[in-house]
């Protein structure tokens, strides 16, 4: 699949003629001029949002500013046929970044050769402190759903999770949902809990397909918690579970129950 | 940077000022926010990587809304290229999102500076990695560069970084030597000239009464580092500005990891208002004259300060994040207890 020819196609739509111009004369250059290009972009380009965020190859672009597309055009169009030069060039892209470049150079992997090659880059992005470049890899970016291993993928959304991010941005946040996982956003429960605080309710969707008796407690607590975000996630978790514990749970709240099933409840009103 | 330990007992801050102006001095001192009330500030030369979040806390309540951080040495010599790249990096990288978190747009001049450039076979190094900063978003100059010790060197890499200035069309930021310092200032405004660089490009910075005359008939900026003990106290640069007026003058803190004062910027500007300054010629030396200068490089776009920084929850990063609501959560100093 041609991504470069989709992303300059969404390019082209909102370029000005003068943007344009300076698009073409760079896009077929060599390795290192397409290099400059990536760092001078925003010297050329507008920081408008995209105005057609539809997804090309699993990325969308809502919020994304203008040059971000461009530059994540310019490096799909970095020739990849030697792969040592290829991986140097955009390695020191990596190593030299500025913030909005590393947003853009993490944005990038799902359109780069030789993914395996890139995992540390993304895994680095889950640890970085930078707010935008841990966002850069958790929303709206398909390669964690494709390429992390359940290690590094509850890392991330634990981190999310940890950090009240909102995690239904996360592409395949509902498909890659997992045992590991929902122990782990247990126990960090708990460990809110302790401290007199909360998760985002949202977080409790994660669990729906791996109750135990363990977390049916947390469930039970939820519905006795004063946030109703938390009643309505225990009450939309029983709903959606095969757990028998929980339909049991389900009859004591029949009110909720009965708004859930009405849609005046939805997991959608939970996300934050 | 910029001085020695040895440096600070050998000049001691002292006061020259009259008997009243003593008063004021030792009189106004808790409340000098009230004499700059709305009043906002940009610091033209100050290193955070330096500092702690106490300091980017009290900035923005003093009133400082945007920042440059020239690129300097870190108080010991690097020893290899990769500590330089790693620290271009986080100027434009962690320090500039540090930064953010408090509301404080942060910008940096990047440079190989004098006292590293005496490692020859390092400076050459670092001088094949400068095209790849100078260009990125942000970078409003080539700087800190300059004299130090004023060896063979520092000319030869001040020499290159002008041209390095030239060609990519921005300002540069010149460190003068604290030793022989009006000697070391003709010599670096001098090679400027002399490599056809515009004096309008290039701030003069750490002057003091002896070179300031100069710098401003040359049509050079002139800046002024307000800076306990050594350097300048901010009396004296009451004096200057009432002498020389507001034309091309800037003041700045360069707060680094010696004694220094990040607040040296909002509390001359106090100073200046209290000894009746205009409120115009304050804004100027505090504020304006500094954007207007680094704004040469095209990377400043003043909207990004002038209006109190919007909540980007694209910012907000952990629970406790200083973004949260517009509010900087504030440790209560005094309290025993942490909540
Ligand atoms: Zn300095």
């Amino acid at each position: 699949m041609d991504y470069s020819s989709l992303l300059f196609d969404r390019i082209q739509s909102q370029a000005s003629a003068k943007e344009l111009s300076w698009i073409e004369s760079k896009a077929n250059g060599s390795l290192q001029s397409l290099q400059t290009a990536f760092v001078a972009a925003p010297r050329f380009i507008s920081k408008e949002f995209v105005q057609y965020p539809e997804p090309i190859n699993g990325v969308s672009f809502n919020n994304w500013t203008f040059d971000r597309l461009v530059r994540v055009y310019l490096l799909s169009k970095f020739n990849s046929s030697d792969k040592d030069s290829y991986i140097k060039a955009i390695d020191t892209l990596f190593d030299t970044a500025e913030n909005n470049e590393a947003v853009a150079l993490i944005s990038t992997l799902p359109f780069l050769a030789y993914p395996d090659y890139w995992m540390l880059r993304a895994t680095n992005a889950v640890r970085s402190n930078i707010g935008p470049v841990f966002d850069a890899i958790a929303f709206q970016n398909p390669f964690p759903k494709n390429l992390f291993s359940e290690l590094a993928w509850n890392q991330m959304v634990l981190k999310c999770i940890f950090n009240d991010k909102p995690i239904h941005k996360i592409e395949g946040v509902l498909d890659r949902a997992n045992a590991e996982l929902a122990h782990s956003i247990s126990y960090l429960a708990h460990e809110r809990w302790s401290a007199g605080r909360t998760i985002p309710a949202y977080a409790w969707r994660l669990v729906i397909n791996f109750l135990n008796e363990e977390i049916l407690k947390d469930i039970q607590y939820l519905f006795s918690s004063s946030s109703v975000h938390d009643r309505i996630a225990a009450t939309l978790v029983c709903i959606a579970t095969d757990f028998p514990g929980a339909k049991e749970e389900l009859k004591k709240h029949r009110d909720l129950e009965l708004k859930a099933k009405t849609d005046v409840f939805s997991w959608e009103g939970l996300e934050n | 940077m910029c001085q020695k330990h040895s440096e600070i007992s050998q000049n001691p801050s002292h006061f020259e000022g009259s008997a009243e102006e003593f008063k004021i001095a030792s009189t106004v001192q808790a409340n000098y926010t009230d004499y700059i009330k709305g009043m906002k500030f940009f610091d033209p030369h100050i290193h955070m990587t330096s500092r702690t979040t106490d300091d980017y806390t009290a900035l923005i309540d003093a009133g400082v809304v945007a920042i440059i951080e020239p690129a300097f040495w870190l108080g010991q010599p690097r020893t290899g290229l990769s500590s330089f790249k790693d620290y271009f990096s986080s100027l434009v990288g962690w320090e500039r999102f540090r930064s953010s978190q408090f509301g404080i747009k942060h910008y940096c001049t990047i440079g190989l500076n004098s006292r590293e450039a005496n490692n020859e076979a390092l400076a050459e190094q670092v001088m094949e990695i400068l095209p790849i900063f100078l260009y990125k978003e942000g970078v409003v100059g080539v700087g800190e560069i300059g004299f130090d010790d004023q060896t063979a060197a520092e000319e030869k890499y001040y020499r290159l970084q002008l041209e390095l200035a030239k060609e990519a069309n921005l300002p540069v930021q010149v460190h003068t030597p604290h030793r022989d310092k009006k000697r070391g200032t003709e010599l670096s405004m001098s090679i400027a000239l002399e490599h056809g660089i515009d004096p309008g490009m290039v701030i003069i910075d750490h002057n003091n009464e002896e070179t300031v005359e100069s710098v401003l008939e040359k049509g050079f900026w002139a800046a002024f580092t307000i800076y306990p003990f050594t350097k300048m106290g901010n009396e004296r640069m009451v004096e200057i500005v009432k002498k020389y007026g507001s034309e091309r003058i800037m003041v700045n803190s360069a707060a680094d990891w010696g004694i220094s004062d990040p607040l040296a910027v909002p509390k001359t500007a106090a100073l200046m208002k209290i000894k009746g300054i205009s409120d115009e010629d304050i804004r100027l030396v505090t504020y304006q004259n500094a954007i207007d200068a680094f704004a040469q490089s095209g990377q400043i776009n003043a909207i990004d300060f002038e209006s109190p920084m919007e909540v980007d929850q694209n910012l907000k990063f952990n629970g406790n994040t200083v973004l949260r609501g517009g509010q900087i959560p504030r440790v209560e100093k005094n309290s025993i207890i942490i909540s």
